[in-house]
């Protein structure tokens, strides 16, 4: 599965954010919470961006290594586009 | 205690199908006395407050209710994600883009068959024209679709064709789901119970249509759960995320619970959804794993499937606090081996109020 160049977010698929800090994307039919990084990354999908600055981004948030974050932003985001929530 | 996440509205058990597999309870009529529109906005609120994130309005048929609109309208201003489950009869262009208008997220369009003459059979009447309408109208707007189709035995061989149809409809999230017996579906159990072979075939299909489509559809395949190991994380625990409301405002914490004759369910009429969440003596029953005995209170598995479903468990083995019957290592397991091989031709009997 290829992520698209710039991802942009798929139709009935919302980021929500709680005054408790918690972030869930709200998916058809299920509510998917998410961890800081993927947080992050989710918040800077705009169908601007493309998926290297988001990692770019992420790297500089939380102090991991850029392949690492490489690698989980790529992961994540197959996972969404498999499933129609990224496209 | 975790927050509520997700709110099954059930607006109305009205229906003009008769679909011999629902779910709804046999006593449709115990719920004319439906709540009032300031009822459920004053209830969707509380539940926004509450913490929940979805609300899901289903029925019967939601669209039934003439304040639909005013609803969703509700629940969107109160940030809540909204998801209409319909049989797609009523959705005209005026209803489509009066719901669209106010927020909608994303609509549920169940059909019974992929041809009209068995889908029709299947509803009791002339339904699967009207659905082919409603399908092409929403295709023809930006709203999320998942299409649906409840399997059992008298379709389960279609399953090929279903895809077929989504495929030519541009469905992107096709939903197949082994009917559930609960409701009606329960009354008609041995009429609908799919055949082994089926069974089989059908995952077979389900495996190499996934890889087919891969990107291009998502194929949510819920298994029969008479014919796995273990049970079903229902609800994903009892009173763990989800509620549900009945038309006339009795609150569940499974939108199956009102078979469960020895429970007694509180009404928003008389406590708010908060109060019926946090104490209410049903919803503390079987939250979390305190109420488990042998052998799901000391299984590996409690947190992962929460002991399974506890009507199932009422409805199979006479006692909602026993192990899932669907647990091969349930004492009861041998009444789930009688009926998934009693699947018998009889004719089922049709949904009525």
């Amino acid at each position: 599965m290829n992520a698209p160049v710039r991802p942009r977010f798929g139709k009935g698929v919302k980021l929500r954010h709680d005054p408790d800090g918690s972030v869930m994307l709200l998916v058809p039919e299920a509510a998917l919470v998410l961890n800081a990084p993927a947080a992050a990354a989710l918040e800077l999908v705009d169908g601007m961006r493309t998926t290297g600055e988001i990692v770019e981004a992420v790297v500089k948030q939380f102090d991991v290594e850029p392949e690492r974050a490489r690698d989980d932003v790529a992961a994540l985001f197959d996972r969404l586009v498999e499933r129609g929530f990224l496209r | 205690m975790r927050r509520p996440l997700s709110l099954l509205c059930e607006l109305t058990y009205r229906c003009n199908l008769q679909c011999p597999y629902c779910y709804n309870p046999l006593a449709l009529s115990e719920y004319r006395d439906e709540l009032s529109t300031e009822q459920w906005n004053v209830l969707l609120r509380d539940a926004a407050a509450l913490g929940v994130v979805q609300a899901h309005f289903s029925g019967g048929e939601p669209t039934l209710r003439r304040d639909l609109a005013d609803l969703v309208a509700t629940a969107s201003r109160a940030g809540l994600y909204t998801n209409l489950i319909t049989q797609g009869t009523f959705l005209d262009d005026t209803l489509l883009d009066r719901l669209l208008g106010e927020g909608l997220d994303h609509i549920q369009v169940s059909i019974q068959a992929p041809e009209a003459e068995l889908a029709d059979r299947i509803a009791g009447t002339a339904v699967h024209e009207k659905k082919l309408d409603a399908l092409r109208r929403i295709g023809a707007r930006d709203v999320a679709l998942t299409l649906n189709c409840v399997l059992h035995r008298g379709n389960h061989d279609t399953i090929g064709e279903i895809v077929a149809f989504a495929e030519r409809f541009g469905i992107a999230r096709l939903e197949l789901a082994n009917v559930q017996f609960y409701g009606w579906a329960y009354r008609n159990r041995t009429a609908l119970m799919p055949t082994r072979e089926q069974v089989r075939h059908a995952e077979s299909i389900v495996t190499a249509e996934r890889e087919r489509l891969r990107g291009k559809m998502e194929i949510v395949y819920v298994l029969p759960d008479y014919f796995g190991e273990f049970p079903k994380p229902c609800m994903n625990g009892w009173a763990n995320e989800f509620m549900t409301v009945t038309p006339n405002g009795d609150v569940l914490p499974c939108p199956a619970a009102s078979a469960i004759r020895d429970l007694r369910f509180e009404n928003v009429r008389n406590r708010t959804i908060g109060e019926i969440w946090r104490d209410s003596e049903a919803f503390e029953r079987y939250r979390g794993t305190g109420w488990m005995r042998e052998p799901c209170r000391s299984c590996d598995r409690r947190e992962l499937d929460w002991g399974g479903c506890r009507c199932q468990a009422f409805l199979l083995a006479g006692d909602a606090g026993a192990t899932d019957p669907a647990c091969s290592l349930s004492p009861h397991h041998s009444i789930i081996e009688a009926l998934r091989d009693d699947a018998q031709n009889v004719e089922p009997v049709a949904r009525r109020a």
